[in-house]
């Protein structure tokens, strides 16, 4: 079977699972620690979907299909916790309705509850909450869920390979030959050879693919959060609005995680966080869970989405989280190149399945995926010998 | 603002072997974190340095290490709260060193079990209708301990012997037991036995450094009470 080299060692446990599935030989190639990136730095959401109900119902289908596909798949990754979506003002409810229709079109299961039963099962909510729906959030262990992928991954044969940054794509005559890589725990670069290469390094993709002068249609897209203590509820509390800034609380064992802001970036690596977002992160959740004003910060950072660029809408909350494989051979006149960009964490199997199905057209091959009915190894398994 | 040293021990088999240190200087921002200095002398200073991060918000347990002598995570210790302006960075003791602050995960992992649950009925909520899992279900939680490893790099015991089970996986079992009381036997045999509970010298330095609140300790003398309630049956 083909030799397949990942580069990024976040979705590229997904890629590397499905792959493995079916049959090919693979190498996951990371800079750092595997989930260093994006992958491992979200506020930890199992999308129910609902987040995108307003502005892009497509993706909310598929964050729903996928929050039912890993429960299933890696149950011990995820709290049973629900989610619910209140609504603060009249500004708000004005979208109220047409929140319910698109959940219901989107395939969300939601439950329009009173205000005074969402209080009572979630009393740190606002006194003046107008309405509350309930939604089949989640929260996840991002590491965890990641490594139950490499778990699986590793068990079916990949070769896993954290502290291995890729400084070289190689190519003769318009196909992928190989990846050079530099090993930094032997200070040695090596060349490793390949039949197709998959760039599934999220906002650094278009680093990767500078390497040979393509330019990739996506721009890192940061947002700050905020971890305070203690945990304040025991669902995800969202705002029913339209796509903004700081609405969102995730409960993570006994932390709230604060989210987000969102700007556009160059360059993945220099990014910082400003206080200033901090504020405000914290200042906007409290509209929602008053109680936050007065907690102390155990951690505030940014993590970076991996954005496609959109000719016609420049909000980064509003640019659609839909994910994208580009064959670079149609695009720029490589062959056995794959970038994917977009997507989540929520749907990282799902991009995996899009990768793989395209190695399998390129390739020539007719294998089906199972990625969907697979139960994973758990983590821990990653770590024992 | 003021500028920092930064001494890490550094580790590369066959180039930086045996281990040294090496100094790095930086001028943080009031807020920056211990990652966020490494990440900026990585990405700016050393790029072969390599330490472990993932979420950056104590949850995932990666970036422990021991900072001025104590294990810490890096993600949410303060530069400005250590009281100095000279750093020190070592990896967590009794693991074997991968390079420089990175270490083999495995120990810890060789004795938890994969099928210990790490998700436990949150106490403090009522039963909920959930909506995927039916009625009057409860609320899980993620279990506090995140397996950084700091309570056994930091406990006098597992410094000396490493067949000892260590406070991270004493604590696991005590819990498994709780939320699952047909593994009570088993894992009680296993608490008992030469490699366990027994050795604890209730130096109780895996609570002190504990960065997630599990209290081992505690966890520890719980599993003690029910050896002595077994032996009086008996």
């Amino acid at each position: 079977m083909e030799k397949i080299v990942v580069i990024g060692g976040g979705i590229g446990g997904a890629i590397a699972h499905d792959l493995a599935l079916r049959g090919f030989s693979v190498v996951v190639l990371e800079k750092g620690e595997l989930c260093c990136g994006s992958t491992g730095r979200h506020h930890g959401l199992l999308h129910s979907g609902a987040r995108y109900a307003l502005h892009d119902v497509a993706t909310a289908a598929e964050c729903m299909t996928e929050n039912r596909i890993l429960r299933a798949i890696a149950p011990q990754a995820v709290e049973q916790n629900d989610g619910l979506f209140v609504a603060l003002d009249d500004a708000d409810m004005v979208h109220y309705r047409q929140f319910i229709i698109n959940c219901e079109d989107a395939g969300i299961p939601c439950r329009e509850l009173i205000t005074v039963d969402a209080r009572s099962m979630e009393p740190e909510l606002s006194p003046t909450i107008k309405a509350a729906v309930q939604v089949p959030d989640a929260t996840m262990d991002a590491w965890r869920l990641a490594m139950h992928f490499f778990a699986s991954a590793r068990a079916n044969g990949a070769d896993i390979r954290p502290f291995s940054e890729v400084v070289g794509l190689l190519a003769n005559n318009g196909a992928i030959t190989g990846v050079e890589v530099r090993d930094h725990r032997r200070h040695a670069t090596y060349v490793e050879k390949a039949d197709m290469v998959v760039n599934a390094t999220g906002p650094w993709a278009g680093k990767i693919a500078a390497l040979l002068d393509i330019h990739l249609p996506m721009k890192p897209s940061p947002g700050v959060m905020v971890s305070m203590q203690p945990r304040l509820t025991g669902m995800v509390i969202n705002r029913l609005h339209p796509a903004g800034e700081g609405d969102i609380v995730v409960p993570q064992r006994n932390q709230s995680i604060l989210g987000t802001s969102a700007w556009i970036a160059d360059d993945p690596d220099a990014v910082r966080t400003p206080a200033d977002h901090v504020r405000q992160m914290v200042d906007l959740c409290a509209q929602m869970l008053p109680q936050l004003a007065q907690l102390p910060v155990v951690a505030a950072w940014s993590a970076s989405r991996p954005l496609l660029v959109s000719a016609t809408e420049e909000d980064p909350t509003k640019i659609s989280r839909a994910s994208q494989v580009i064959d670079h051979a149609l695009a720029d006149g490589v062959e056995g190149l794959l970038s994917v960009v977009g997507g989540k964490a929520t749907t990282m199997r799902a991009m995996a399945q899009k990768v793989v199905d395209r190695v399998c057209a390129i390739a020539g091959r007719e294998i089906p995926c199972a990625t969907g009915h697979t139960v994973l190894k758990h983590y821990r398994r990653f770590f024992r010998r | 603002m003021l500028s920092f040293q930064i001494k890490i021990s550094r580790f590369k088999p066959g180039i930086i072997d045996p281990p040294a240190f090496f100094s790095y200087e930086l001028t943080p921002d009031a807020d920056w974190t211990v990652l966020d200095a490494l990440e900026q002398i990585r990405i700016y200073q050393e790029p072969s340095l390599m330490y472990r991060r993932s979420c950056h918000h104590a949850s995932c347990g990666t970036c422990a290490c021991t900072i001025n002598g104590v294990e810490r995570l890096a993600c949410k210790t303060k530069l400005t709260d250590l009281g100095t302006q000279a750093i020190t960075l070592e990896p967590l003791r009794c693991v074997e060193r991968i390079g420089d602050l990175v270490t083999v995960r495995n120990t810890l992992f060789q004795f938890m079990q994969p099928d210990w649950s790490y998700l436990q009925p949150d106490e403090k909520r009522e039963a909920h209708d959930l909506l995927l899992s039916g009625d009057g279900q409860a609320i899980t939680k993620f279990e506090s301990c995140i397996e950084c490893g700091c309570c056994v790099s930091a406990c006098p015991v597992a410094r000396k012997n490493r067949r000892f089970l260590g406070p991270a996986v004493l604590s696991a079992i005590n819990q498994e037991m709780k939320k699952n009381p047909s593994t009570e036997n088993d894992l009680h045999a296993v608490a008992a036995s030469p490699e366990g509970e027994t050795l604890c010298q209730r130096a109780v330095a895996c609570s002190r450094v504990c960065p997630s609140g599990v209290y081992p300790a505690k966890h520890i003398a719980e599993l003690r009470n029910r050896r002595k309630r077994a032996g009086n049956k008996s």
